[in-house]
């Protein structure tokens, strides 16, 4: 492994404008991660027609700040509010709110930051080592191993989300399907148009994700507006005691290894991993009734576990070109937008931005760590702003970034359309992660399908008989039938944690 | 600002779990949308396997999501325990969803609007109506919120970050 790359990325990370942006990108991200609403999919996705005029590793770096450090500030209102900002940090609540009512909420926040830290910090570490070396293997792969690769993420990433099977896979191929808007990418007939020259590009993966993610969860959220405004309880100083880092240290490790493992698989991530941890965690106790009364291993491994997986799930992205969640498939697009494609070769054509995002994770993970304890309490007031203000404002703010990709007013009308489908689907239970995943790789998907029928003269089975490819359809078939499983084992943990 | 305390009552207006009907539609849409565009994908040439032409990948995705809708179709009719298949989890619409289409109609108003009369008059009247009418905040504060945003929309998109976007007021 040549490591004079790693080392020239650390000088990346440090430039200036970079360190500006990535202090820039975990803010946000911890905002949002507080404030219950826009999640971070929905977050990067708004901010996308932004970081066109940005260089491409400061946008990236950016981005992938809001992503981590979203899983940092959704912990705080778990534990304080028992108000979950994020998805991930559900389980957090479960004793992090009880050790709040105790008066012990600042140990608690304490010890959730500096798991947090360690778990991303150790998974960064574990990335650089492994990336390489997946890199280097997918650099041999054609086009029917894309076309079982793209299969098998967007098969994850529906089947691993909380929904239905069956509506996260009509989500995904209503994505494959608008992703053939547009020219055929091989032949150049245009599909799907309905002779009008605005759809002769296909449809912009900004306002896609814009669309279904910003504008269709603002639209989601106007109808849940009323909710009753939380009272904060005070929470002291955010210094963990002796006996919560002794209690502490053992999760924190099991934690930041589950996270690792658990974010590097398509559609895993900091959600599963947080309850994985949990579980875990639970049953090496030596007194497992303490839990949910306010054992601080239960803070402690699952926040370790979520940012771990965070980080990890970059992986996929930067070796592959395949985004493992939603969040992921807009940061591929915001790396198209740069006119970097994300996959095998980006390590070795642009090093500087892998390894420059790479490691500006260690120093947002280190300013996340810095402000989150002093800024607690500025980031609960923040609280205090009513979504009724909120809402318009992103509004606006994604209304004119989608003008101002083309210059173009249709854009905006699209979006708006996108929107009210991304609305609709929630309504009646599809989830927008799916689509959007499939809308990115779709006409990657297409195109090494289509190539590969031409290299095999039509001959289906040949996905099977090729080493490499036949190999990624066994883990495919392999899921199809482990991940059912593993659904219906992570039910009844849910469950079980519910009732105790 | 006594606004913001007052509007309690709308809780008992949370949406609720969907009915079987409701299931139905949320399976019956996929068929509809995938059999449009199958249709559509007939039009182009299919060609063949060997060499696939323009529709033929058109038509499997079609064909998938017309498969997915009649699943869904099928486990909503078909489930003894409706509650028990996530398939069939859908929420009510409520009459925030009155709110929600008028809000989408507002801002297709807005990118209509945009490119006429520059996007000044349109984002304050757009701030303002959302502020007052959706966000139910004091005539002030929606006033003083809308020219503000305005102001700082202006300075980040126009003099910031450098986008033509249409306006009419000139430095």
């Amino acid at each position: 492994m040549d490591f004079s790359t790693v080392l020239s990325g650390f000088a990346v990370a440090f430039e200036p404008q970079n360190l500006l942006f990535c202090l820039i990108g975990v803010t946000v991200g911890m905002l949002i991660g507080v404030l219950p609403g826009l999640g971070p999919a929905a977050t990067i996705a708004i901010l996308l027609p932004i970081t066109y005029t940005l260089e491409p590793t400061a946008a990236v770096i950016m981005l992938a700040g809001i992503f981590y450090g979203a899983q940092y500030g959704g912990t705080i209102t778990s534990v304080l509010l028992r108000m979950p900002g994020e998805a991930s940090t559900v389980v957090t609540a479960l004793d992090g709110h009880a050790l709040a009512r105790k008066g012990e909420a600042g140990p608690a926040l304490g010890v959730a930051a500096i798991a947090s830290f360690i778990g991303g910090t150790a998974s960064i570490l574990l990335l650089t080592f492994i990336a390489p070396a997946l890199a280097g293997a997918a650099l041999a792969f054609g086009p029917a191993e894309y076309t079982v690769l793209a299969l098998i993420g967007i098969f994850l990433v529906g089947t691993l989300g909380s929904g239905s099977l069956w509506k996260s896979a009509a989500a995904a191929a209503l994505g494959l399907l608008i992703a053939t808007v547009g020219l055929d990418p091989l032949l150049g007939t245009p599909r799907f148009t309905f002779g009008t020259d605005q759809l002769a590009d296909g449809i912009d993966f900004t306002i896609v994700a814009m669309g279904l993610f910003g504008v269709g969860e603002i639209l989601y959220n106007l109808e849940h507006r009323d909710r009753p405004q939380p009272a904060v309880p005070s929470f002291g100083r955010a210094v963990p005691s002796r006996l919560h880092w002794l209690r502490s240290r053992m999760a924190i490790l099991r934690g930041s290894v589950t996270g690792f493992v658990l974010g590097i698989l398509p559609g895993g991530g900091a959600t599963m991993s947080s309850l994985v941890s949990y579980a875990v965690e639970k049953r090496v106790a030596k007194e497992p009734s303490r839990f949910g009364k306010g054992a601080i291993e239960g803070v402690a491994g699952p926040e370790s576990a979520n940012n771990a997986a965070a980080t990890s799930s970059f992986i996929p992205l930067l070796t592959l070109g395949i985004p493992a969640n939603a969040t992921m498939a807009v940061l591929f697009g915001a790396l198209m937008l740069q006119g970097i494609t994300p996959g095998p070769g980006l390590m070795s054509e642009h090093p500087d931005v892998f390894w420059g995002v790479v490691n500006s994770m260690y120093v947002g993970n280190l300013l996340l760590l810095a402000l989150s304890i002093p800024l607690i309490g500025v980031f609960v007031r923040m609280l205090k702003v009513r979504p009724g203000i909120l809402a318009p404002l992103t509004v606006v703010i994604t209304m004119l970034g989608a003008y101002s990709i083309r210059n173009n007013a249709f854009d905006m009308l699209l979006m708006i359309g996108l929107g009210l489908l991304g609305y609709g689907m929630c309504k009646l239970g599809f989830e927008p992660g799916p689509f959007v995943l499939a809308f990115v790789l779709g006409s990657l998907l297409e195109a090494s399908f289509r190539r590969s029928m031409r290299l095999f003269g039509g001959d289906l089975t040949e996905f099977v008989q090729r080493p490499v490819s036949g190999t990624l359809v066994a883990v495919l078939v392999l899921t199809v039938v482990v991940v059912p499983v593993l659904r219906t084992v992570r039910a009844r943990q849910t469950e079980r944690t519910a009732v105790d | 600002m006594s606004d913001a305390e007052a509007p309690q009552e709308e809780g008992a207006d949370e949406p609720r779990a969907g009915g079987r009907a409701q299931a139905v539609v949320a399976g019956a849409l996929p068929i509809a949308l995938g059999a449009f565009a199958a249709w559509l994908a007939f039009g182009l040439k299919l060609g063949s396997l060997t060499d696939p032409g323009p529709g033929l990948w058109p038509l499997v995705v079609a064909a998938l999501l017309v498969a997915c809708g009649v699943a869904i179709v099928v486990v909503a009719l078909s489930a003894k325990v409706f509650e028990a298949a996530p398939a069939n989890r859908t929420e009510s619409f409520t009459r925030g969803t009155g709110a929600v289409l008028a809000a989408a109609a507002a801002l297709a108003v807005y990118a209509s609007l945009f490119e006429v009369v520059g996007f000044e008059l349109p984002t304050l009247l757009l701030l303002f109506a959302w502020l007052r009418f959706l966000g139910r905040e004091s005539w002030l504060t929606s006033a003083a919120v809308a020219v503000s945003a305005t102001a700082v929309a202006y300075a980040l998109f126009i003099l910031g970050l450098g986008v033509p976007l249409p306006h009419i007021i000139a430095f």
